[in-house]
């Protein structure tokens, strides 16, 4: 039976009788997402790492353009004749790794191409990489987090013996292992284009594999929590599908969760792909990305300290903010957690 | 000693974080000198980055392994020597033999005697049966692979089956033993090798490879015996090889230095301690920080380009040798037209491959697959006028000319490393502009193999090779002629799958010429039939790094491929 419309009134609005608030002092109905707002917004820390965030995503959107129009240029080779800008040594000349006005980062040692050309695009295939892996190891860890929890029984112990297989897996060996072979069948029978693109979906496939059980075991539980609440008991009675139980009922109410641990997972992604990379499965050079061109940089630890450095700084400080944000939006989205 | 199993400019991925803090605070230390001569004793510490294949000499065919067996294991009839000159150290000079051979029938007879003394390592005599039966596993093809057989296989006298490989089957099966024993024969102390065709060179074969070396025949198990060294050189083997770790050389009592007159065996050191598993760079970060043993330690892995800005602070202990290699980039004739090929070979840029490769440290540019040591070495003018660095105008108007659609699409295959990737780049540089469109495919270590499969679909590969003995036969006829190359599931060395009868024609005159001087022209007409077809771009010819420890007494020498030469390193202010 539907509630009146005029029912509803009664709800909302200040109570007949009551004094009306002094001027200046006006009392505005908030909704919980508006006060997590206002928290966050007054966490300076949070906001500061969001506005780096911010930046590095519009970076990484700017940067194929900028590429296409010949601002930046991580190709071309600065390495021959009397253009070189390396000494005997293939190494930049002039101190700090070459930096110059055209090159504000440096040049990178035996090649010449420029160092802020490479990390920015970089940026750009990293982010791209993380994002994609974070949205199925997400979303796949949201469906079966959901499942488990709403199911419970046989259900939940065979998902929780799931998620206990894939995380006692040695992933990293057998990704490691099978990357030609799983590379092969992308190309093959997928008909994925091969290199970058194989290349790049093979390690966002992997990582989003092996990510979905944490986040699993988050959102099952919540769920756990949520279920016993009495609007699920009340849609369960009224006859509501699965479905509607599990995606209108009770995923709406876990996005703050969902929210933060996305945010905490995205940086181990970008760590991951340099690591991954500098192991040999991942985007292979000329196109850059954070891993390949650390990985690159890490024989010239000693004798190019800039080239090292730049990579492995610019990784440093998105891992970082992503992580301070994850940290605030927990904070704000949660207040009783606090630390 | 074919670089088959070269690494490719021995990088691989980067050196670990942690140990590059060593050379970081490095060279302090300063209190004993990095000069003087070796004295005998002490132990040197060997490192190897990745396991060493054989060191069973008949499948050995990786140069460094060639030349540390000759120093530390095994002699031969004939061997190098240590000189430092590029003529005098391609003279063989008498080992086992009591001189360097004598031939008849126009090189199609070779006779050695056998010296009076020369012992295994359990004391016995090293007679002419030893000899023949260790020639005689090369015939063994399914058990002792790996090595350069195919030299003895096509020149001894025995005939053939339908498909062209000889009817003695080796040692194991002793099918067509008879018409071995009839090639080969012994008489007392002398051994008559008889050939189908002249040999002239047939005694530097024997002093730059290992097929030809005595083996026990009851010491033969067949592949088990591909780890076991038994001893007729100044070292043995103490325990066991293992693969993966590796193992131990010490003094070979029943060596006798009067039985050796050749300037090859100092064996200064009284131990040889041989190490692998170790990263290149890590290896590299010890010895320039002269910590512990890495100041008794040598590799036979390259000094890697990012260590090059060391090299002023180490040197008195620096060394710069031309190596016997040269690389070369293969072009598919059956997939690409010549004018692609040709267009192709004026865009490379040489200049920028090498740059980013390392620099003139690491190389110098190449004129022909031929390495300038070789006797007989002449650059190839289509080589010499295309421009070092390329010219990608000139190559698209060849394209433009011939009628070919731009872009073109072209995949470079090369075995992965760091620096690889970036030489591969500098080339797909100016390819790109030149109306190409070029994807890189770097591969891992079965590299050789892939690009030797038959029905491989690859446009253009890298490929290093270096002569085996110091004449161009050993250069053009093993990387581009069909015939010897193209069987059964392999391409042989022939990469690009090249099949042109007027080169064939010119190798097969070049076989039957009798004197060395006329084989040398008509192999130098070869390698320009070779430039015209556009088969073949050469690069560089490499030029090694070697950093030693500070009480290494440090020696490389042509007649040791200019890899560490074990027969004169010795340890010096006591050793470590």
């Amino acid at each position: 039976m539907t509630l009146p419309a005029t029912d509803l009134d009664t709800h909302v609005g200040p109570p007949v009788g009551e004094s009306e608030p002094e001027a200046g002092t006006a009392i505005v109905g908030r909704s919980p997402m508006q006060l997590a707002m206002r928290r966050f917004r007054k966490d300076k820390l949070s906001m500061f790492a969001f506005s780096v965030v911010v930046l590095y995503f519009l970076a990484a959107v700017l940067a194929p353009f900028l590429v296409k129009f010949g601002v930046l240029d991580p190709y071309t080779f600065h390495n021959t004749g009397a253009g070189s800008l390396l000494d005997e040594f293939t190494l930049p000349k002039g101190s700090w790794g070459g930096i110059s006005g055209d090159h504000w980062l440096g040049v990178e040692p035996g090649t010449g191409r420029d160092v802020l050309a490479r990390v920015w695009y970089g940026v750009t295939f990293s982010l791209v990489m993380a994002i994609a892996a974070t949205i199925i190891s997400v979303g796949l860890g949201t469906v079966f987090g959901i499942i488990a929890g709403v199911s419970g029984g046989f259900v939940d112990s065979a998902i929780g013996r799931l998620i206990d297989l894939v995380l006692s897996f040695p992933s990293t060996l057998m990704l490691l292992a099978l990357s030609s072979l799983f590379i092969d069948i992308l190309v093959h029978d997928i008909h994925v284009p091969e290199g970058d693109v194989a290349n790049g979906t093979y390690v966002v496939l992997v990582l989003g594999f092996f990510g979905w059980p944490y986040v699993a075991r988050l959102v099952r539980g919540q769920v756990l929590s949520i279920r016993e609440r009495e609007f699920v008991e009340a849609a369960k009675l009224m006859g509501a599908s699965r479905f509607r139980l599990y995606f209108k009922e009770i995923l709406p109410n876990l996005w703050a969760p969902l929210l933060v641990s996305a945010t905490i997972t995205m940086p181990t992604y970008i760590s991951a792909e340099a690591a991954l990379n500098y192991l040999g499965v991942g985007i292979k050079p000329p196109t850059p990305t954070l891993g390949n061109v650390l990985s690159g940089s890490i024989d010239y630890s000693t004798s190019d300290f800039v080239f090292f450095f730049m990579p492995a700084f610019l990784i440093m400080i998105i891992v970082v903010s992503f992580n301070l944000l994850g940290d605030g939006l927990r904070d704000a989205l949660d207040p009783k957690g606090h630390r | 000693m074919a670089s088959k199993k070269k690494r490719m400019l021995a990088v691989t991925a980067g050196a670990l974080l942690a140990s590059t803090v060593l050379a970081a605070c490095g060279s302090g230390d300063d209190d004993k000198k990095s000069e003087g001569a070796g004295e005998t004793g002490g132990t040197l510490y060997f490192n190897v980055e990745k396991p060493i294949d054989h060191w069973d000499p008949q499948r050995t065919y990786v140069g460094t392994d060639i030349s540390k067996q000759s120093r530390l294991v095994y002699r031969e009839l004939v061997t190098f020597g240590t000189s430092e000159d590029a003529v005098e150290s391609a003279k063989p000079l008498p080992d086992l033999a009591t001189d360097t051979g004598t031939a008849s029938d126009g090189g199609k007879v070779w006779q050695f005697t056998l010296r009076d003394g020369v012992k295994w390592e359990d004391g016995s005599d090293i007679t002419c049966e030893d000899l023949k039966y260790g020639l005689s596993r090369n015939f063994a093809t399914d058990v002792i692979v790996g090595g350069p057989a195919f030299y003895i296989l096509s020149y001894l006298d025995i005939p053939a089956d339908a498909d062209g490989t000889p009817q003695y089957k080796g040692p194991y099966t002793k099918k067509g033993q008879d018409l071995f024993d009839k090639a080969v024969t012994c008489d007392g102390k002398t051994i008559t090798y008889n050939f189908n065709k002249p040999w002239p060179d047939f005694n530097l074969a024997i002093a730059a490879l290992h097929f030809a070396s005595p083996y026990r025949a009851e010491k033969d198990q067949g592949d088990k015996s591909n780890y076991s060294v038994f001893s007729s050189g100044p070292y043995k083997l103490e325990g066991t090889w293992e693969k993966e770790s590796g193992g131990t050389f010490v003094r070979n009592p029943e060596y006798d230095k009067a039985t050796d007159d050749t300037d090859s065996r100092n064996a200064l050191p009284d131990k040889i301690v041989f190490k692998m598993g170790t990263k290149l760079e890590t290896t590299y970060d010890a010895i320039l920080a002269n910590k512990g043993d890495a100041a008794c330690t040598v590799s036979d892995n390259r000094l890697p380009p990012s260590k090059f800005s060391e090299i002023p602070n180490v040197q008195d202990r620096y060394q710069n040798p031309d190596s016997p290699y040269a690389d070369y980039l293969w072009f598919n004739t059956k997939k690409l037209p010549l004018e692609v090929r040709q267009a192709l070979a004026m865009a490379t840029n040489r200049e920028g491959w090498i740059a980013a490769g390392g620099g003139e440290r690491a190389y110098t540019p190449a004129y022909s697959v031929v390495n300038p040591a070789v006797a007989g070495y002449k650059e190839v003018p289509t080589y010499k006028d295309i421009p070092l660095a390329g010219d990608p105008d000139a190559a698209k108007k060849i394209l433009d000319e011939a009628g070919i659609k731009t872009p073109y699409k072209i995949e470079i295959r090369y075995p992965q490393s760091e620096t690889a990737d970036k030489q591969a780049a500098a080339l797909k540089d100016t390819w790109d502009k030149a109306g190409f469109t070029v994807t890189l495919s770097p591969e891992g270590d079965v590299y050789y193999s892939n690009i030797q499969k038959p029905d491989h679909n690859y446009d253009v590969g890298w490929a290093g090779w270096g002569a085996d003995w110091p004449s161009p036969m050993t250069v053009l006829p093993p990387l581009f002629d069909s015939r010897a190359n193209i069987q059964g599931g392999s391409l042989g060395q022939d990469y690009g799958k090249y099949e042109g009868k007027a080169f064939n024609d010119k190798i097969t005159e070049a076989q039957n010429a009798t004197d060395l001087d006329t084989q040398i022209t008509l192999l130098q007409e070869a390698d320009q039939i070779l430039a015209d077809d556009m088969v073949y771009m050469p690069l560089e010819i490499a030029k090694f790094n070697w950093v030693t420890g500070k009480n290494v007494d440090f020696h490389t020498t042509p007649g040791s491929n200019s890899f560490p030469d074990l027969g004169l390193i010795g340890l010096r202010n006591g050793g470590c």
